[in-house]
């Protein structure tokens, strides 16, 4: 890669992204038309009452001990979380499996979407029939999914066992989901492979918002393509980017119907993440009030990784 | 209607704030739907399950069944017919959820009587939870309980009252390809725990995978806990002991288990750690390997996926040579079946669950389905349910897996078989099993 | 060099593309080969050719009839979530959009906070909402609960769009006299076309492929719906696999389908910025 030159074309170019930046930030002082709130108003009913309200229930769930069912329950103050937070040995597992998988996951999917949505920005022929292709994994259920990877990753009869014997790496072949270390690893490449098609679609939409002209004044300036991306592609991106690591973090920690079908959280608890865990104290155990306290201290979790995400793009986008 | 309202809101919740936003809901929805009123999109409740049951005992009417095996949709609705040409009128539906779904939801579910005027339980923690509610009707007097086996629907009895009858019959015992025990020279089901482990080496020489254990699929790989516990328990109610603070993951008697099943783990198939239930259902039905360790239930599994093997049981007997074992082996009986004490029509679904334990219509049930059942004087015709049947009348235990009612302590102590096969010692496990019932008990 | 630089860039763009593609068709033709065989064929050889074709599985799956009835309530509850939800939230995005301050914030974050909450918890007093109301065994119900439930999802995103939207069109409109529905209608629609087209994407194959709901509300099987039915071939211990992977396959062709439809609005998108600059 040249370095010639860099310094003043980086400025340059900073300056025209930062030209189309600044528009949409810019805020007007005057009031709020209130006919706007009627705007809300629809979806904000629905959601009110079908989604909020009865999380709001089950946050006062988690203060008593209420089995899910029965009339009778007791208020338990703050013993839940006492509990959960004192000494909970597989909660604490399970926190850490969901922090790992989503890492991997947030890091894999957001890499890869971004690099097919660039490389197949434009609608050709090819592209338009590879992009069905790369969606395709998302329109199946998840259970299939499990189903198919399940004999990718089987040691006996798998794909990748079988792959690496061909190619006489035979010392390499695992046991890959009874691997308690890295199983939680070898998930998250399936999730990616779930998804990665849907994330792409969202960047395609987020590339195609960035105007030609930008482009075509850089390569008269002759820069190189990681400039290109550095300065143009990766701050204007950014909309879509804070988009697909909101949304991947949340699909992630959430990612319950794939673990559930493929290791069900074993071998021990080494695939475990939260929702996997929610649903066990729910619904096996029948111990509602402390998954629901469970699931405060996720949605926690969900809220503050997602703020601190969502300022680490939006500060890598300005620093361009 | 009234009960479900009112039921399990802990905290004060004004009702009239919720109608509230319902109606509000209501009128801003109802405009923009209006549109898509296709079939079935209309407010108005199913009626399909609430008709008849005139309440007087005539059976007639919609009897909704409500259970979790789609894998016997047809051969429940051959007897649903049956039952409408004996009682003209009557007929009964069926509503099937997935097992896992019918496990989390289905007392939520079926508590008003909406669905499920006869239903099903599983036997343990979702039978106590349906007692507890109030959710099934007592068939103590029904005619039906002559039917049965007597100590083997114990599992749908509470405090003297039947409940339910558990209807399948299973044996959670590893299953034995006899033409690879022949071949590799072995004759007999070991009886004592040096035999068993001179078979699997026997077997280990002839070139196949001794044992193929689903080490990834969790339902089905703990299984083996049953005959591994039968005889090395304190008590038949070991893992009750161990639930209830009575014994501890870390006596001797389950180190010892702990220890076996290590020794267990070198007849193991390669990688068995990672191993899904389908990809050790392969090795087994492809007669590559020997034992299956989970259950009967997976016999229809191992035909349909092409293995035409003889199979015998192969509990793991842990005893030493010269000592009688207490237990022979292991049994299960689930699939409970009950009447609701809410239900829409009574007297048909208590008419259907007659049916269904007359021996001629078990009989029917077992040979469609591969299933032993729990109902006296049952003529099975399918051969691997005749070859097994000595197996009711030998002296088995109530599958001790299924004890326990708390999944994290049931986790904690399989838990401790996964650490040992996977480098932990025995002690270590225990250890750490303990560590994690004690915090559970303590909470 | 720079006559070599494009063509290997060509060349390692396209190696990365096929190596992907292989990735996700290697998979899916174990499964299209899977429909093709019985049972015992698939344990047998579960990567190889189906070696004597059976048609067995579609026939299984179509017999009896359900398949219909459960293929179009499937598509009349993705149709209308799909469209309704799309409605709800462009409206909501757009109000909050322009809605300044913390009162945009706000509202903003409520919505936000729909996404982080895990389905268990909430799945119970849901059920007991929609039951009260009778909505339970309802398409009805059901997509009034998919609109509510992802429409925070729709919301966020189409939010993401409309704010890197420069304000300007909005004032000059507004200089012409355009109310917020003319706005909403004759601007912000129209601008956001991609993003609303990635949103459909989404909410085509969140409703399509919802089990969830389903098995929580609907117990009578005519108002089943595709993923529901197929459920009949998943057993406690027994799984149909080639039926099922059947199933599957006949279940995601519309998505497929659909997919290809809305392309379309991504390639009238970047006309559309291509004759603005």
């Amino acid at each position: 890669m040249s370095t010639t030159d860099t310094t003043a074309t980086d400025v340059r170019f900073a300056e025209v992204a930062t030209r189309a930046r600044r528009n949409p930030r810019r805020r007007s002082s005057r009031r709020n038309d209130p006919r706007l709130l009627l705007f809300v108003l629809p979806a904000a009913v629905l959601y009110l009452w079908l989604v909020l309200w009865p999380t709001v229930q089950a946050v006062q769930y988690s203060l008593t001990d209420w089995d899910g069912l029965s009339v009778a329950y007791r208020n338990l103050g703050l013993a839940n979380y006492d509990r959960l937070l004192g000494g909970d040995t597989v909660f604490g597992q399970a926190f850490g499996n969901s922090l790992k998988f989503m890492l991997a996951v947030v890091i894999g999917q957001t890499t890869l979407s971004l690099v097919l949505a660039m490389a197949l920005q434009r609608n050709t022929r090819t592209n338009i029939a590879l992009r069905a292709l790369y969606f395709f994994p998302t329109v199946l259920s998840s259970v299939s999914v499990a189903f198919v990877w399940s004999f990718v990753y089987d040691p006996t009869f798998g794909l990748a066992n079988s792959l690496l014997s061909a190619v006489g790496l035979d010392s390499w072949q695992q046991p890959w989901l009874g691997d308690q270390s890295r199983a939680i690893y070898y998930l998250a490449i399936v999730q990616i492979w779930f998804h990665a098609g849907q994330m792409m679609v969202v960047y395609i939409a987020g590339l195609q918002t960035i105007p030609a002209d930008l482009y075509e004044a850089a390569d008269l300036d002759g820069v190189t393509r990681w400039q290109r991306f550095r300065h143009i592609t990766w701050p204007l991106v950014a909309p879509a980017t804070a988009i697909v690591v909101a949304y991947t973090t949340i699909q992630s920690f959430k990612a319950f119907d794939l673990i559930f079908a493929s290791t069900g959280g074993g071998p021990n608890h080494a695939t475990e993440i939260l929702s996997t865990l929610i649903y066990n104290s729910a619904f096996r155990n029948f111990e509602f009030g402390y998954a629901a306290a469970q699931s405060v201290i996720f949605v926690v979790l969900i809220a503050l990784v997602t703020v601190l995400q969502q300022r680490a793009v939006a500060l890598s986008a300005r620093r361009a | 209607m009234n009960h479900v309202l009112s039921a399990g809101r802990p905290g004060r919740t004004p009702v009239s704030r919720r109608s509230f936003l319902a109606g509000l809901g209501a009128t801003g929805a109802g405009a923009m739907l209006a549109a898509c009123g296709g079939p079935g999109a209309t407010a108005t409740p199913s009626s399909s399950a609430s008709t008849g049951g005139t309440g007087s005992g005539t059976v007639g009417g919609v009897t909704n069944f409500y259970h979790w095996r789609s894998e016997d949709r047809a051969a429940l609705d051959s007897l649903a017919a049956g039952f409408a040409a004996r009682y003209p009128g009557a007929s009964v539906t069926q509503t099937i959820d997935p097992s896992e779904q019918y496990q989390s939801t289905a007392a939520q579910k079926a508590r008003d009587g909406s669905i499920g005027d006869a239903l099903t339980a599983f036997r343990g923690t979702q039978f106590n939870q349906f007692t507890e509610q109030d959710i099934l009707a007592d068939l103590s007097g029904s005619v039906a309980v002559g039917n049965y086996v007597a100590n083997l629907i114990t599992p749908g009895a509470q405090d003297g009252t039947q409940y339910g009858f558990p209807y399948q019959l299973i044996f959670n015992m590893p299953l034995l390809n006899t033409d690879l025990a022949e071949k590799a020279g072995v004759s007999e089901v070991p009886k004592d725990w040096d035999a068993y482990l001179g078979m699997l080496d026997a077997l280990k020489g002839s070139g196949v995978d001794p044992i193929a254990w689903p080490g990834n699929d969790p339902a089905n790989a703990f299984q083996i806990i049953n005959t591994l516990a039968m005889n090395n328990g304190p008590t038949p109610e070991m893992f009750i002991g161990i639930q209830d603070g009575t014994y501890k993951a870390t006596d001797d008697w389950w180190i010892t288990s702990l220890t076996q099943f290590q020794q267990l783990s070198a007849y193991f198939q390669q990688n068995f750690a990672g191993a899904s239930n389908d990809g050790v259902l392969a090795l087994y039905s492809q007669g590559r390997a020997a034992i299956l360790p989970t259950g009967t239930y997976q016999l229809a599994q191992v035909r349909a996926a092409g293995g035409s093997f003889p199979i015998d049981l192969a509990p793991l007997i842990t005893t030493a040579a010269g000592t009688t074992p207490a237990f022979e082996g292991v049994f299960n009986a689930t699939f409970i079946l009950a009447v609701n004490a809410a239900a829409k029509n009574p007297a048909g679904a208590r008419a259907w669950v007659e049916f269904l334990s007359e021996p001629a219509n078990a009989a029917a049930y077992a040979n469609a389905t591969s299933q032993h059942v729990t109902v006296k004087d049952v003529t099975y015709e399918n051969p691997d349910l005749q070859a097994l049947a000595p197996w009711v009348e030998k002296k088995t235990l109530l599958a001790p897996r299924f004890q326990f009612t708390d999944a994290d302590i049931r986790s904690a102590v399989e838990n401790s078989l996964v650490a040992v096969v996977t480098g932990s010692s025995p002690e270590q496990a225990a250890e750490a099993a303990q560590a994690i019932i004690d915090e559970k008990r303590g909470g | 060099m720079a006559v070599a630089a494009p063509t290997l860039r060509g060349a390692t763009r396209g190696a990365l593309l096929a190596v992907y593609a292989l990735i996700i068709l290697v998979p899916m033709t174990v499964v299209l080969f899977t429909t093709f065989k019985t049972s015992a064929q698939m344990y047998a050889s579960p990567f190889g050719l189906p070696t004597s074709p059976t048609f067995a599985s579609f026939a299984e799956l179509l017999d009896g009839g359900r398949l219909g009835t459960s293929l179009l309530n499937s598509v009349i509850v993705t149709g209308c979530s799909v469209v309704l939800t799309l409605l709800v939230s462009t409206l909501a995005a757009f109000g909050i959009a322009r809605i300044h301050g913390w009162l945009g914030i706000a509202i903003f974050g409520l919505f936000a906070a729909g996404l982080a909450v895990p389905a268990q918890v909430a799945m119970i007093p849901q059920y007991v909402i929609v039951k009260q109301i009778g909505l339970d065994n309802s398409l009805l119900g059901l997509i009034l609960i998919n609109i509510a439930v992802t429409c925070p999802v729709a919301i966020f995103i189409l939010t993401g769009f409309l704010k890197t939207l420069p304000t300007e069109l909005f004032e000059a409109a507004e200089i012409d006299g355009a109310g917020p529905l003319r706005m909403y209608r004759s601007v912000a629609l129209p601008l956001a076309a991609p993003s609303v087209a990635a949103v459909a994407i989404f909410l085509f194959v969140m409703h399509w492929n919802d089990l969830l709901y389903p098995l929580l509300f609907i117990t009578d099987p005519a108002k089943a719906t595709l993923p529901k039915a197929l459920l009949d071939f998943k057993g406690e211990y027994t799984t149909n696999y080639p039926v099922l992977f059947a199933g599957v396959l006949v279940a995601s062709a519309p998505m497929v389908l659909a997919y290809v439809f809305l392309q379309r609005y991504f390639v009238a998108g970047i006309t559309a910025g291509a004759t603005k600059g």
